[in-house]
């Protein structure tokens, strides 16, 4: 390489750069949405089906003429479900997209780290993920996800109505929203007469999970309270059959594509939460069923049978934002932040939501179900 | 000093910081440029994101915090020539500690890396002391398992690293009433740091302990042959590169504001040895020039959507094709100094 | 114990040495006093390099090491060098990448007092000039003899008391082996005392003043130069 390249090298690298920095063309009569979602890495699965469920809410609302006038776009980056990545394409849609609000996924450790520079631009957040943990950046984030302690108290409240299931055994992964649940489990069980007999961890790669289900069966428990995602569930059913336990599986929500196997294993002793999305054909008829049958139909028009759940999330994520801004009549980051604070009784698809200043978490009523799957087809049972 | 003729010889000379091929004692005019010209990329680099600011600067901030863990990592796998999987551990004990003590028990920054430090140093003469007597992989092997241990306690142990939630709003770097919050404040002073990291480097080389970390990198037996006493350097190498990435923690949490185990995951070990081989190992500015370009290149691609990936690979595999010594490598090459 | 000034510089009793289950080196002694040059001469495999690498400790070795009458830790090359015993090993062992003034500086680099290194760097530029011409080169860009050249300066920055050369004419064109044994002559007429590895090396045998003659690892027998020259058999394998 001679000294002419090596400039030119040098030179178009300069100008690359200089690339970086230009912020896109004045964004006039469009409102801009970013989502920060591990598109690949652990939180896939969940973060492109929250993508999705974004995506064709946007494209509803502009359907029917967009917002105050304003048609959405989205802008999607992918975090590769890691923090710092995270960091990075939070700035490029602050400086270079200059999005409006952020609708972003569920890597909870890329909204904590980007959530600084977030509350310093002024712009709202809908998150998929569990709220940031400082009071001053909780003041610019909200939270789609219901409490952690929902999932686990519906359990409590099918073992202890429809059941004589007194002793269970918690198993869960180490992330977040499960040790959260975990705590909750262990506090709240003797509300519902319920006792906690042993509490187990596992990782989710684990191959096998026949010591932690042996222990809670020495201990004397009748069900196990799995919390945690991924092929893991299927690992627990195998082993539970293997052990030749009658202990019933209680598992957390999750993709239903995932279950079916399950369920062929475990039969009857098979137990899981599930989203009122996901059992859309047996809810009751009324404003909840109205809300999911709105998302339902262009979500099964392009992706068919895919489960519903987290782009469902991501769907109510599109609709509160368009909410909060005709009610406050300003796309303006804090006139959209005041609104979704004052938005109460909202329905969505996957429950009520009820927003106030000291709840930044909106979903606020229990609105899960509890379900099996007989004979290939799901049933709520509670 | 007497005036014999090695008084002259180039390197005596005081070591300066573009001194990539300052061996060669008639050194063309040509040479001088393309010695200097990495350092005016990266200066340009970095000058352009502090005039830009932006996304650009997010970048080349974490850019120049991993050109910190680089030159750390350099001073072990380049000058030294021996193997680590597990510097993350290092960066992870600086970084942790340094948010841990700076958040719950409200120390000055400063305090807080130089426990981190500390800390970073015991582990690191604990696990360097035992295995770098040994011949062979030994080293490596351990390096990796610290790494994946320390990630594990990061996620276990909850009550002080609360697991995967992380640890937020960790102050900005600052040392008394001095804060770097801005973009060009952090630049500015992550630029000094690591042209401090490069000055101390550049020093080290031309220095007998650097010349000793030589004689150990060409051959450990001629080494011992000479009388040099090969697992005390080794050992000194690998405490002297762990003290730069523990560094290299402790600045991520400040700048960022928040830290969980996956910033200190194995990923960062797979990113610092292709920014590493990029650069060019065994040289002082090869870890820079490797950090700027490694984390500038996928955002080159970031337009191309799914095909990111794509291209960034297949620029990587073109840089190693055409200069398999790195980017500084090049240059030398160029420079027409003979490669041995 | 102190060292004794009568005692012999060099001396080695049976040293054995294994490369694992390999025995390489079977019970041999050596003895070097002040101002000799002793040859290992043998053919190849015979344990010559062996021997001198166990005398370092650079090869697991079980026997006695003594210099000046007192016994040198086994396995500690850092503490055989401190004696001043230094090996140019075969290969040269040079350090390609580094110029020659760092790989000179390196062989002095026990020495913290930096007059006493240019002093000694002088030294050896009087012994090779050519290299005080090359200071700036990489080493590993020289030819052949250069390096070796190197390998050796580096030895003597060490000021040595016993140089050990592991087959120094080794790839040499005879002209510079004849170029470089006339250096160890002019050291060795100096003082400095030579243990001399080689395979086939005629001009060796005029400056040694004892020649072991090394097979399979054992001694096979310790004679003088001219015995060598007056047995048939002996002279037609090292001079032919």
């Amino acid at each position: 390489m001679d000294t002419r390249d090596q400039i030119k090298t040098a030179l178009a690298a300069l100008l690359l750069s200089a690339g970086f920095a230009s912020p896109a063309t004045a964004a006039d009569g469009v409102y801009k949405i970013g989502i920060s979602a591990g598109l690949t890495g652990y939180a896939a699965t969940v973060d492109r089906a929250w993508r999705d469920g974004v995506q064709i809410a946007a494209e509803a609302v502009n359907a029917r003429g967009g917002v105050l006038g304003r048609k959405l776009e989205v802008v999607v980056e992918d975090n590769r479900s890691e923090p710092q990545e995270a960091v990075t394409v939070y700035r490029k849609m602050i400086s270079s997209d200059q999005v409006d609000i952020f609708i972003s996924g569920c890597v909870s450790a890329g909204n904590f780290a980007a959530a600084p520079m977030v509350v310093k631009a002024e712009i709202p957040m809908m998150l998929c993920s569990i709220l940031p943990q400082q009071p001053a950046q909780v003041k610019w984030a909200f939270s789609t996800l219901p409490p952690a302690g929902f999932e686990v108290e519906k359990r409590f409240e099918y073992l202890k109505e429809q059941t004589d299931i007194r002793k269970v055994g918690v198993l869960h992964d180490p992330t977040p929203y499960a040790l959260l649940q975990k705590g909750v489990a262990e506090k709240v069980a003797a509300k519902y007469g319920i006792e906690v007999v042993a509490v187990e961890a596992y990782k989710q790669d684990d191959a096998d999970l026949s010591v932690q289900l042996g222990k809670m069966q020495a201990a004397g428990a009748g069900a196990v309270l799995k919390i945690g995602l991924g092929g893991t569930t299927l690992t627990a059913a195998k082993n539970l059959k293997q052990l030749g336990s009658k202990m019933l599986l209680l598992t957390s929500l999750e993709d239903l594509a995932v279950f079916r196997p399950v369920a062929e294993v475990l039969g009857e002793q098979f137990f899981f939460v599930a989203s009122p999305s996901q059992v859309y054909e047996t809810l009751p008829e009324g404003a909840l069923k109205t809300e999911i049958g709105k998302f339902l139909v262009p979500w099964r028009a392009k992706f068919a049978d895919r489960d519903p759940n987290w782009a469902s999330r991501g769907w109510d994520g599109v609709m509160l934002a368009v909410a909060a801004i005709e009610k406050g009549k300003s796309a303006s980051g804090p006139a959209v932040r005041d609104a979704i604070e004052a938005i109460t009784g909202w329905q969505g698809t996957t429950g009520t939501y009820d927003f106030g200043p000291e709840q930044h978490q909106g979903i606020t009523k229990n609105p899960f179900v509890i379900a099996t799957i007989a004979g290939g087809k799901i049933k709520i049972v509670k | 000093m007497t005036n014999s003729p090695a008084t002259t010889s180039p390197d005596a000379g005081p070591p300066g910081l573009g001194s990539e091929a300052e061996g060669t004692p008639a050194r063309s005019g040509l040479a001088l440029v393309l010695g200097a010209l990495p350092w005016l990329v990266a200066a340009g680099l970095v000058g352009a994101a502090g005039y830009l600011g932006g996304y650009l600067a997010t970048i080349v901030a974490f850019a120049l915090i991993y050109a910190v863990f680089v030159t750390g990592l350099n001073i072990f796998m380049g000058f030294t020539a021996q193997v680590s999987f597990g510097h993350n551990a290092f960066a992870a004990i600086g970084g942790y500690t340094s948010a841990v003590l700076t958040t719950t028990y409200e120390w000055p920054p400063l305090a807080a890396f130089a426990a981190g430090l500390a800390g970073s140093l015991a582990l690191a003469g604990l696990i360097g002391w035992p295995t770098l007597r040994l011949k062979g992989h030994y080293l490596s092997m351990g390096t990796l398992a610290i790494g994946l241990i320390v990630y594990e306690i990061a996620v276990q142990w909850e009550s002080v690293t609360q697991g995967y939630l992380g640890i937020s709003g960790i102050p900005s770097l600052g040392i008394g009433r001095f804060e770097a919050t801005g973009d060009r404040q952090i630049l500015a002073v992550l630029t000094a740091i690591v042209l401090l990291g490069a000055f101390v480097v550049a020093r080290m080389r031309r220095s007998r302990f650097g010349r000793a970390l030589s004689a150990v990198a060409g051959s450990e037996e001629a080494a011992r042959a000479l009388g040099i006493d090969v697992a005390r350097y080794k050992l000194a190498s690998f405490l002297l590169s762990a003290g730069f990435a523990s560094l290299a923690g402790t600045l991520f949490v400040h700048v960022v504001g928040y830290v969980s185990p996956e910033v200190f995951g194995l990923h960062m070990v797979i990113l610092a040895f292709t920014m590493l081989y990029v650069g060019g190992l065994g040289t002082v500015v090869g870890p820079i020039i490797g950090a700027l370009v490694i984390s500038l290149l996928p955002e080159t691609f970031r337009g191309f959507r799914d095909y990111q990936d794509l291209g960034y690979g297949a620029a990587l595999i073109l840089l190693l094709i055409y200069a398999p010594r790195g980017m500084a490598g090049l240059i030398d090459l160029a420079a027409g100094r003979k490669a041995s | 114990m102190a060292p004794d000034p009568h005692a012999p510089l060099l001396q080695v009793r049976g040293l054995t040495a294994r490369y694992g289950h390999v025995r390489a080196l079977e019970a041999t002694d050596l003895t070097v006093d002040r101002g000799e040059l002793v040859a290992i001469l043998g053919p190849n495999g015979a344990g010559k390099s062996t021997l001198l690498r166990a005398i370092l400790g650079l090869v697991a070795n079980t026997g006695e090491v003594r210099s000046e009458g007192v016994v040198l830790p086994r396995a500690d090359p850092v503490a055989v060098a401190s004696a001043g015993i230094v090996l140019v090993p075969e290969g040269r062992g040079i350090f390609g990448p580094m110029t020659v003034a760092e790989n000179l500086r390196l062989g002095a680099y026990r020495v913290r007092d930096r007059r006493e290194v240019e002093r000694r760097l002088a030294r050896t530029f009087e012994l090779f000039p050519r290299l005080s011409e090359r200071l700036g080169q990489t080493a590993g860009s020289m030819s052949g003899g250069e390096q070796q050249m190197v390998a050796i300066g580096r030895a003597l920055m060490a000021d040595p008391k016993v140089l050990l050369l592991d087959e120094p004419s080794l790839g040499l064109a005879p002209r510079v082996t004849a170029e470089i044994l006339e250096t160890l002559r002019r050291l060795n007429q100096s003082g400095l005392s030579v243990v001399l590895v080689e395979q086939k090396a005629p001009l060796a045998l005029e400056l040694a003043v004892r020649v072991h003659l090394l097979s399979l690892g054992r001694t096979v027998a310790v004679i003088s130069p001219d015995q060598v020259k007056s047995h048939d058999e002996l002279a037609r394998y090292y001079f032919a």
